[in-house]
């Protein structure tokens, strides 16, 4: 194969060269090239106040029409301009009516401004390689800014995301600190588990989601590996923009199809220093727990299993009848184990501020947080965040840098105590003995909290930084460059110390062991761009060209070493007289892409927007290296026109539609290649060598075509604003494993299958203004989607290791169970439905009842109210779906187990509509076979449907008038503030038995502003 | 300063041709180095070392996945179950249930495991064979004998699925696209390129064994497997040719007189034997077979076979273990007897031993009319066994000496008990004595029926099922 990396360098270096030259250049060039007018008139120093008809508005842009003189408002709406006594002043701001004043002479010009009615239309909304007026939008964008993202305590930015945008669907898998979430944008897309993941984008910087964690030392707690997102600081956050349809990910091309996330860091802006300091305590607490049976029910529901067993003389190992342990004791595990408090801190502290020309923004975050857990975890983060922007003094040049740095810490038990909770005897012992220690009560069972004495440890670092160069060349065109630089490292350990176990199994540290992973991964990227705009006439064309070229380096070196001569040496690893590597990878990403826009625009009415990217990913082999994707968007404004001008009831009306292609790449490293893998199997000394897989040099892109058809109305100076959209989402090509007969050598081949996935679906945005008032405003935001997943085409599925996973026409999340009929009144044990009538219940013939877990619909209601210095927003997220409860993880009734009351509902005593069937300790085979179908039958499958108040906040403005303060807010802030569900299980939102729910947080906060 | 315009221009012009030739040389850009972390099969053999480690691999996969593996996925767990040496114990509904209980089905998953794994392994060595052949580095004695075991291994497989489904394709490439719809071969086809394979590997494969401890196949394990093979064609005098190379070859077999030490690591018996890995571990089968408390948790002989030793049989004693749980006692294969790690590996798991080349030759010598000297090689086990000399005198009598010797001799061992039942047609009338579920059908496992689904040239299904 080929290597010729100097080569390829060597073109990035001339580039560079060249392009450092060009801007070097700049200053001359501007200073020669544009002769400054001539001044034919005599110029005054013209000043005046800015106001917003209560106070002084600042950062209020003044310029002179037909010049480049600009300046900028003060913190008391204070400006002054130099201009010619017939000049035009234009004075705009953000979301305010830009105002057309002629100075007439005068020397002093007060000005009242007043807000946009349609400026929400008038936003620009970031596109990622461009950015488009949200009126004159011609694909699917949602949006989010600092406004929301602050008013929740949140530490990862997806959190901030949660029920405010339709089509997306976030869940987080666990309540502890630095665990993961899952985010789907318009459903799931691939067929593979791993490839649903969006892109993300953070100040133009491509940012892996790929985890580097090491699930071995991480997924007792958290659900998995350590989320990639952590290294983002949401308090440092502007916006985030979330890409759906076609006619704005195309342009994306191969890493598009499941939607991309734009995240905006903040900037500074023009105006006084600002010094801003904002802190808040929150506590946390769990939102739901279990109801479970209490000692009295419980005992009587494992008597009754022995009785039924026809046991008389309770074992030695039954310690909770047998009278080794007290019966009598009762204890609330889930109020020992996962009760606690979490307390998390959050300081952050900004200065920014700048001229006309140089913007900064310097800001640093410390947060600190704990579980509910017992013990002594605790998560600690700390974010420097800086941006700095300069333009020369004709505005030609613009150079804007960013960074960001996250660092954090991680110190967790081993695993999480949910399944201890929910599963201990409710009278089984104390926890500590009457010294203090640890009581293991005559080694008559485990005690829970030994795991404390286990740790898990990851410590996270990550960079992102950004230099955006651009220059006008001439009018209307301009060059930029990106150049990008992201560096993240985790360092992960997990100890297992012998003491751990119960001392008197005499287990010495000879079975200590330290899970190890130190991982990192750093990328460039570099991102020409050439952007023209020309108006003719009426007409506005807009046309952008640009290349990307990205370079990723990951390695991992994960390692298990175990029997230390001491637990105090467990983390050294030479100590360990076993040592296991298991995973030693390196690998390397490059990709490469040609984009362009072309967006057409007449009279802000008829809008033509065609995007196209042509990718070259080194994921694929060569002669599959390159796609293109391509997308056309259209939108019409048929408000404006002349039939429906004068009509003051509907004050927008848009139609837009876009169809086109995007694609993914997301199945590792170096898959086409024919290459041997270490298998770490041991022969006389000889580390095995295995073939990774079956050559195929041939699998290509998976593709997905978006179509999306859209309307927005805004009605009464658009107070009443709705935008439906319908969308359908082909995903073909599906890179997967193909079922090969097995005489390959293989079960499967890595290869396109010419199977389809369709996500479609309505989403429903609705902003209402109610009321809008000097004093009291209120806005209600309310969303709601309804997905719809199928499996379109799936050739020869019978025959594939799917054919009991999924089903021609229906969703990919469904799940193909035994269905349960209710309780045998002969045997009073659960039955099924037998589909093939052979006598017995056996997979997979009988495992055809089918369950769809994906959600039905989803959606959110957020209302910002304010009134004088008050403001209170709220937010209700809801999701109809169903998904496993508690019945499929709990063991049966009559274990030694706890279990949920509802259970106590059984068979004799509750006759034929018991929810339990007979009681067993587990000697009756075949209560245990029926146990074992129903855990995996209709009945385990209900509905998880909830709606929770996940946030509310409360703020006042401290009047400051007259001290040194500027501004000073106070507020008081909940995040899952209250849940109503019927789901049989902890939380709806997780799902889960084995990790802590979402927490309940409530948190006091101050915002000082000098 | 005037120039400044035109600079700029061509500063762009420049900047606008280098995207574009840097557009033009795209494939260049995406070309990754090669991965460090792992090697690409024509980088594997180029050296000897790496080629080994494939090798090695191999046998790592053949000690630890499927057939001749020591855990109860393999063919002495599972053939012990389906003939008459085993009685099973375990949960209910298991593969090995349906083994047992002559109850299996097409979607019997312990069956998929076993012609799966089977061929990934046979993939591997087609590999070895492919790779060693292309390789310009691998040259002499080195690619001989890589060559030479890889075949070895690819027909030792195809000789087992060969006996176990009838008809099967007998692979030897690694093309899958030719390999996905392959058809089925007769069995005679399928004997004829195993032949035709360990005919090869004996000319490629040198006397002598690359290690101490035999865990590598020298050319005398390749006439072991052969002498098998033509005992299972009934070509009596090549079998006998090949067993007599091997017990002629004193030099290297010695017949090991203590019951107690043929199954240690050293035994001078043993032809050809797995490593177990790690230092410090011992056989698989041990650590399956043994237990130490009763009800077995698995597995445990079964009254046939405890019953099938005669009175006297010193293997009796020393080749089973018992457990008595108070009311009934418990017998297990106690071959390998250590079912936990040692200070240093004790045990290895042995693949082919002396003892039944002895057999193999004296039952060809039956049917070569060579009675007598059929009859020393039966009393040779006998009297280990400390068991008088057979009485057995007719070719008939003899024949069923040395079947009753296989058993008691072999047992447990990779299912030679059910192979020899089957080769001399006695698998129904055993059988369906003891094992109510019985059918014709059960001669042959069922295809998977999974298989099936994917490569429709392997219809038809086994009659029966």
């Amino acid at each position: 194969m080929k290597n010729n990396s100097f080569y390829k360098g060597r073109l990035a270096f001339w580039y560079l060269i060249v392009f450092g030259f060009l801007i070097s250049c700049t200053p001359a060039l501007a200073k020669t090239a544009l002769p400054t007018l001539p001044s034919s008139t005599q110029q005054n120093q013209i000043s005046g106040i800015i106001t917003d008809g209560t106070g002084p508005l600042a950062g209020v842009t003044i310029t002179i029409k037909g010049q480049q003189k600009t300046t900028i408002s003060d913190f008391d709406g204070k400006f002054t301009i130099r201009a010619s006594p017939n000049d035009m002043l234009i004075f705009s701001f953000m979301s305010y009516k830009t105002l057309t004043i002629p100075v007439a002479g005068r020397t002093i010009i007060n000005i009242e401004m007043h807000q946009d009615a349609t400026s929400l239309q008038e936003v620009k909304i970031n596109a990622g390689y461009y950015s488009v007026k949200e009126s004159e939008r011609t694909g699917s964008i949602a949006k989010i800014t600092a406004k929301d993202i602050e008013k929740q305590p949140v530490t990862n930015p997806l959190a901030a995301m949660q029920g405010r945008m339709s089509g997306v669907n976030i869940t987080q898998a666990t309540g502890v600190p630095g665990g993961g979430f899952d985010i789907q944008i318009r459903g799931i897309n691939s067929i593979r588990t791993e490839g649903n993941s969006p892109l993300y984008i953070v100040d133009g910087v491509p940012y892996s989601s790929q985890s580097l964690g090491f699930s071995s030392a991480s997924s007792g707690i958290l659900a998995g590996t350590t989320s990639p997102l952590n290294g983002i600081n949401p308090t440092d956050l502007e916006s985030i923009e979330v890409l759906k349809d076609a006619d704005a990910t195309a342009i994306y091309g191969s890493r598009g199809a499941n939607g991309v996330v734009l995240i905006t860091t903040k900037k500074g802006k023009t105006g006084k220093t600002k010094f801003n300091l904002n802190a808040y305590s929150s506590f946390g607490t769990l939102t739901r727990t279990l109801d479970l049976m209490h000692t009295d029910q419980y005992l009587s529901m494992r008597r009754e299993a022995f009785s039924n067993d026809g046991i008389t003389t309770y074992p030695s190992y039954a310690y909770d009848v047998n009278g080794k342990w007290d019966q009598t004791r009762y204890t609330n595990w889930q109020k020992e184990l996962i009760g606690g408090t979490a307390t998390t801190n959050n300081l952050q502290a900004t200065l920014s501020g700048g001229s006309s020309g140089t913007q900064y923004l310097l800001s640093g975050t410390m947060h600190k947080e704990t579980t509910v857990f017992p013990g002594d975890a605790k998560y600690g983060k700390g974010a420097v965040h800086t941006s700095l922007t300069h333009s020369t003094e004709d505005g030609r040049f613009k150079i804007n840098f960013s960074a960001n740095y996250t660092a954090d810490k991680n110190i967790l038990p081993p695993s999480d105590f949910t399944y201890k909770a929910a599963v201990l005897a409710p009278n089984a012992p104390a926890l500590y003995d009457a010294n203090g220690n640890l009581n293991w009560e005559n080694n008559s069972w485990t005690n829970p909290l030994a795991t404390l004495n286990g740790r898990y440890t990851a410590t996270t670092a990550a960079l992102i930084a950004n230099t955006l160069l651009s220059y006008q060349i001439l009018e209307g065109l301009e060059l930029k460059t990106s150049l990008s630089y992201t560096d993240n490292r985790v360092e992960e350990n997990r100890i297992n110390p012998s003491t751990m176990y119960n001392p008197a199994f005499g287990i010495g540290s000879e079975r200590s062991t330290l899970y190890l992973n130190n991982a990192s991964s750093h990328s460039w990227t570099m991102e020409p761009q050439l952007n023209w705009l020309k108006k003719i006439g009426k007409s506005e064309i807009n046309i952008l060209a640009g290349a990307t070229f990205q370079d990723q380096k990951s390695s991992q070196l994960a390692q298990t070493g175990s029997g230390f001569p001491s637990n105090g040496l467990i983390y050294n690893l030479a100590a360990a007289s076993r040592l296991n590597i298991s995973s030693n990878s390196f690998s390397e990403y490059k990709y490469q892409a040609f984009f362009g826009r072309i967006n057409f625009n007449y009279k802000s009415k008829y809008i033509l927007n065609a995007t196209g990217r042509r990718d070259g990913s080194s994921r694929f082999g060569p002669g599959n290296r390159f796609a293109n994707f391509a997308a056309v968007g259209a939108a019409w404004v048929f408000s404006k026109e002349s039939f429906l001008d004068t009509s003051t009831f509907l004050s927008f009306g848009k139609l837009r539609a876009s169809y086109g292609t995007s694609g993914n790449d997301q199945i590792g490293d170096y898959q086409f290649l024919d290459t041997y893998d270490v298998t770490g199997n041991n022969y006389n000394g000889v580390i095995g060598l295995q073939p990774s897989r079956l050559f195929n040099p041939n699998f290509a892109w998976e593709t997905n075509k978006k179509l999306e058809i859209a309307i927005e109305l805004g009605f009464v100076n658009d107070r009443v604003f709705l935008s439906t959209a319908y969308y359908r989402n082909r995903s073909s090509n599906q890179l997967v494993g193909i079922p090969l007969a097995g005489t390959t050598g293989f079960s499967s081949l890595q290869a396109n299958l010419n199977a389809t996935v369709q996500n479609s679906g309505l989403e429903l945005e609705l902003r209402v203004e109610p009321f809008r008032s000097k004093n009291f405003n209120w806005t209600s935001n309310f969303n709601l989607s309804l997905p719809k997943n199928k499996l379109l085409e799936f050739p020869n599925l019978e025959s594939s290791p799917y054919a009991n996973r999924y089903l021609i026409g229906q969703s990919i999340s469904i799940q193909k169970v035994y269905h349960y009929t209710g309780i045998n009144p002969q045997t009073g044990l659960y039955s099924f439905e037998d589909y093939d009538s052979d006598g017995q219940i056996s997979s997979p013939n009988d495992q055809q009842w089918i369950e769809d877990t994906a959600p039905n619909w989803f959606g959110g209601f957020a209302n910002q109210l304010s009134y004088k210095n008050w403001s209170m927003d709220f937010l209700f997220q809801f999701v109809k779906q169903k998904a496993r409860n508690y019945l499929y993880n709990t063991s049966w009734a009559g274990d030694m187990v706890n279990q949920p009351i509802a259970i106590g509902n059984h068979w004799p005593v509750d006759g034929s509509n018991s929810q339990t069937q007979l009681y067993t300790t587990g000697e009756n085979g075949e209560a245990l076979d029926a146990w074992s179908s129903y855990s995996n039958s209709s009945a385990t499958i209900s509905d998880a449907s909830y709606i929770r108040l996940k946030s509310v906040s409360l703020s006042y403005t401290v009047p400051t008038k007259g001290s040194a303060i500027n501004t000073a807010r106070v507020y008081l802030q909940a995040q899952n503030l209250l849940t109503f569900t019927n789901y049989k299980g902890a939380d709806p939102e997780n799902q889960s038995s084995f990790f802590i729910a979402p927490l309940r947080q409530i948190s006091l906060g101050v915002q000082l502003g000098l | 300063m005037k120039y400044y315009r035109q600079i700029q221009v061509a500063l762009i012009a420049a900047l606008i041709v280098i995207t574009c030739l840097w557009l033009f040389s795209c494939d260049s850009f995406t070309e990754t180095d090669l991965p460090k972390t792992q090697l690409i099969k024509t980088a594997v053999f180029q050296d000897v070392k790496t080629a080994t480690a494939a090798l090695s691999d191999c046998y790592a996969q053949m000690r630890d996945y499927s057939m001749i593996t020591g855990n109860s996925d393999g063919l002495s767990s599972l053939l012990g179950n389906y003939a008459d040496e085993l009685t099973y114990y375990g949960v209910s509904d298991s593969p090995l249930q349906n083994f047992y209980n002559h109850t299996l089905l097409p979607s019997n998953s312990g069956v998929s495991v076993l012609w799966n794994s089977s061929y990934n392994q046979i993939y591997a060595a087609n590999a070895i064979v492919e790779g060693v052949d292309n390789s310009t580095a691998i040259t002499g004695d080195n690619r001989n004998r890589l060559k030479g075991e890889a075949l070895f291994i690819r027909a030792f497989i195809h000789f087992n699925l060969v006996n176990l489904f009838g008809d099967i394709p007998y692979i030897t490439s690694t093309d899958y696209k030719t390999n996905t719809m392959i058809s089925k071969q007769t069995q005679a086809d399928v004997y004829n390129q195993i032949i035709a394979d360990l005919l090869e590997a004996k000319e490629l494969l040198p006397e002598t064994y690359t290690s101490a401890q035999r865990i590598r196949p020298n050319k005398y394990t390749v006439s072991a497997l052969l002498a098998r093979v033509f005992l299972y064609t009934e070509n009596w005098q090549l079998a006998e040719n090949e067993s007599n190379a091997i017990i002629n070859k004193t030099a290297f077999y010695q017949w090991q007189d203590n019951l107690d030490l043929v199954f240690l690591k050293d035994s001078p018996s043993t032809i050809w034997q797995l490593h177990p890995g790690v230092a410090g571990l011992n056989t698989m089968e041990g650590r399956t077979f043994i237990f130490t408390s009763a009800p077995p948790n698995i597995e445990a002989i079964s009254p046939e076979l405890f019953n099938a030793f005669e009175a006297g049989d010193q293997r009796k004693n020393h080749w089973l273990g018992s457990v008595n749980d108070g009311t009934d006692t418990y017998y297990f294969p106690f071959k390998y007897k250590l079912d936990t790690n040692s200070g240093t590996s004790q045990e290895y798991s042995i693949i082919f031993r002396l003892e039944e080349q002895y057999l193999i030759r004296a039952e060809a010598r039956i049917h070569l009319g060579k009675l007598a000297e059929a009859k020393n090689d039966i009393n040779k086990i006998r009297q280990r066994a400390t068991l008088a000399n057979t009485t057995a005198n007719t070719s008939e009598e003899l024949s069923q000496a040395v079947l009753q010797e296989r058993r008691v001799e072999l047992f447990t061992e990779f299912g030679h008990r059910w192979f020899d039942l089957k080769r001399t047609g006695k698998t129904g009338t055993v059988l369906s004595v003891i094992k109510p579920a019985w059918k014709d059908r059960d001669n042959l496992l069922p295809l998977p029926a999974s298989e099936l689904l994917a490569n429709s040239h392997l219809l038809p299904q086994n009659q029966g099922y």
